[in-house]
C-alpha cells in the first residue's frame, strides 16, 4: 500500500522520529506511534473508522520532547486542528509531517473513511424536546424563539453527567489552566453540573477555537449535541471576523494578548 | 521517544468500560475512552477519564504491608500470606468459623469472586459471604 510506504520513507529517511497512525491490537483499531527501530509494525498501520485525536497525542509528545519529529496520519479534521494548534503554538509546523488521506468523499474522492459520512440518527423525543444532531444553527434560531430554545437546550444540558469527556477528548483544548476546574465557575465535586453555566463555560470557550471535528460529540455519555453548539458560537466568529478556525494557518482574532480593544455593548437577542 | 496504546478495562466498577493507556516511554499519560468497545462505546465518566491518575500516584501500595507492634512494616508476600493464614486461624479456633466475614469486590473478575466465595464456605466454613454491589 501506498500509505505504508509513505510512512515507511518518513522514518526511514529520518524525516520523522515517530509516526501517529492507526493498527489492530486484540481486535480493536487503536492508534499506535511507530518508530524506526519497528519500521516493520507500519505493515499493520490502519486508516481506522474510530477517530482518536492524534494531534492531542502529537501535543503529549512535544511536550515531553519539544525538539522530536512528529509524523501524522492526518484526516481534514486532523488537519484543522493541527493548524490551530500551530497558530496557538502549541506545535511547531516544522516538526510535523503529515500523511494526508481521505475524509468525507466529494467529487474529487468518491471513496471516504471517516465515521462521519451518514449523519447522526436524532430520535423522535429529542427532535421534539431537545436538539437534533443534524439540525444547521442557522435553521435553529430562525424555527424556535428564544424561550423554547432554551428550553430546547436545557433539556440536552440537564443530563451532563459532568465527566469531562468533551474537555478531555478536544484536540485544541490545551490550557493549562481550565476555566471549567475554576472553583468560582464550576463548584468542584457537584453534581448534577450547573446548567447552563458549564456548557456555556466551554461553549464560549470553542468560539474562535473548534474545529468541528466532532470528538466531543462521540465521547458524551449524555448524548449532548456539542457539535451543533460549538458551530453556533462559531458562526458568530465566521459572520463577525470572517474567521474560520483552522482553515489556514492565521492567529484567532481572540489573540489579543497585549493589545487594547474597545468592545461595544450590544444587545444578546439579535 | 516511545509511544505505544494499551487497551484494558477499568478497574473503577463493575461495568468494565474500555479504556486506552497511553503510555509515553513506559509511563501511562493519559486515559482515552476505547470506541470499539461493546460496552462504553467510546463513552467514559469522570472517574474513568482520570485512571492514569492513581496509577501513577506516588501513594500507591505495591507490595504488602504488615502490621507489627502497631507500625504497618513492609513484608514479602510470602510474609504477608503467611501472617494472615495464621492469625485467621487462630480467630476461628477461638471465636469460631461465623466470627470471620468476607467482602469481595466488582473490580476484580467473576471468577475471583467465586475462588472468594469457594474460600470463604469451604475453607473458613462461614457463609458470611457478601458483594460490594449490595452495600
Amino acid at each position: 500500500m501506498d500509505m505504508v510506504k509513505a510512512a515507511k520513507e518518513l522514518l526511514l529517511q529520518d524525516k520523522v522520529d515517530i509516526f501517529l497512525g492507526y493498527r489492530k491490537l486484540d481486535g480493536h483499531q487503536i492508534p499506535h506511534g511507530f518508530t524506526k527501530a519497528h519500521v516493520d509494525d507500519l505493515d499493520q498501520l490502519e486508516i481506522s473508522l474510530n477517530r482518536y485525536p492524534l494531534e492531542k497525542i502529537a501535543c503529549d509528545l512535544a511536550q515531553k520532547d519539544p525538539a522530536l519529529k512528529i509524523g501524522i496520519l492526518a484526516r481534514d479534521c486532523s488537519q484543522r486542528a493541527l493548524n490551530l494548534l500551530y497558530t496557538w503554538d502549541q506545535l511547531n509546523p516544522e516538526n510535523i509531517e503529515t500523511l494526508t488521506v481521505n475524509c468525507c468523499p466529494s467529487p474529487l474522492s468518491t471513496h471516504g473513511d471517516c465515521s462521519y459520512l451518514t449523519p447522526k440518527p436524532t430520535g423522535d423525543y429529542k427532535k421534539a424536546h431537545g436538539v437534533d444532531y443534524n439540525d444547521s444553527p442557522k435553521d435553529f434560531l430562525a424555527n424556535h424563539d428564544s424561550g423554547e430554545r432554551l428550553s430546547r437546550w436545557m433539556y440536552e444540558f440537564q443530563k451532563c453527567i459532568k465527566c469531562y469527556g468533551c474537555r478531555n477528548v478536544c484536540p485544541v483544548c490545551f490550557c493549562k489552566e481550565c476555566s471549567l476546574e475554576h472553583p468560582n465557575l464550576v463548584e468542584p465535586g457537584v453534581l448534577p453540573a450547573e446548567v447552563p453555566i458549564f456548557h456555556l463555560i466551554r461553549a464560549t470557550h470553542m468560539a474562535g477555537r473548534c474545529i468541528d471535528c466532532g470528538l466531543c460529540e462521540d465521547a458524551c455519555p449524555a448524548h449532548i449535541p456539542l457539535r451543533m453548539l460549538y458551530r453556533e458560537v462559531n458562526d458568530a466568529v465566521s459572520d463577525i471576523f470572517g474567521y474560520v478556525p483552522g482553515d489556514h494557518i492565521e492567529k484567532s482574532p481572540f489573540s489579543i494578548i497585549g493589545k487594547t480593544v474597545e468592545l461595544t455593548p450590544a444587545p444578546m437577542d439579535v | 521517544m516511545d509511544c505505544e496504546f494499551v487497551p484494558s478495562v477499568c478497574s473503577y466498577c463493575g461495568t468494565g468500560c474500555g479504556v486506552l493507556f497511553e503510555v509515553i516511554d513506559g509511563r501511562i499519560n493519559r486515559t482515552l475512552p476505547l470506541k470499539s468497545h461493546p460496552v462504553n462505546q467510546g463513552k467514559l465518566c469522570i472517574k474513568g477519564w482520570n485512571l492514569h491518575e492513581y496509577i501513577n500516584s506516588y501513594m500507591r501500595l505495591k507490595g504488602p504491608l504488615v502490621r507489627e507492634n502497631g507500625r504497618l512494616e513492609k513484608a514479602t508476600w510470602d510474609e504477608a500470606v503467611n501472617q494472615a493464614a495464621r492469625r485467621f486461624t487462630r480467630i476461628k479456633e477461638e471465636h469460631g468459623p461465623d466470627s470471620i466475614g468476607v467482602l469481595v469486590s466488582a473490580k476484580i473478575t467473576n471468577e475471583e469472586n467465586y475462588l472468594a466465595q469457594k474460600f470463604t464456605r469451604a475453607v473458613i466454613g462461614t457463609n458470611n459471604v457478601d458483594h460490594c454491589a449490595r452495600l
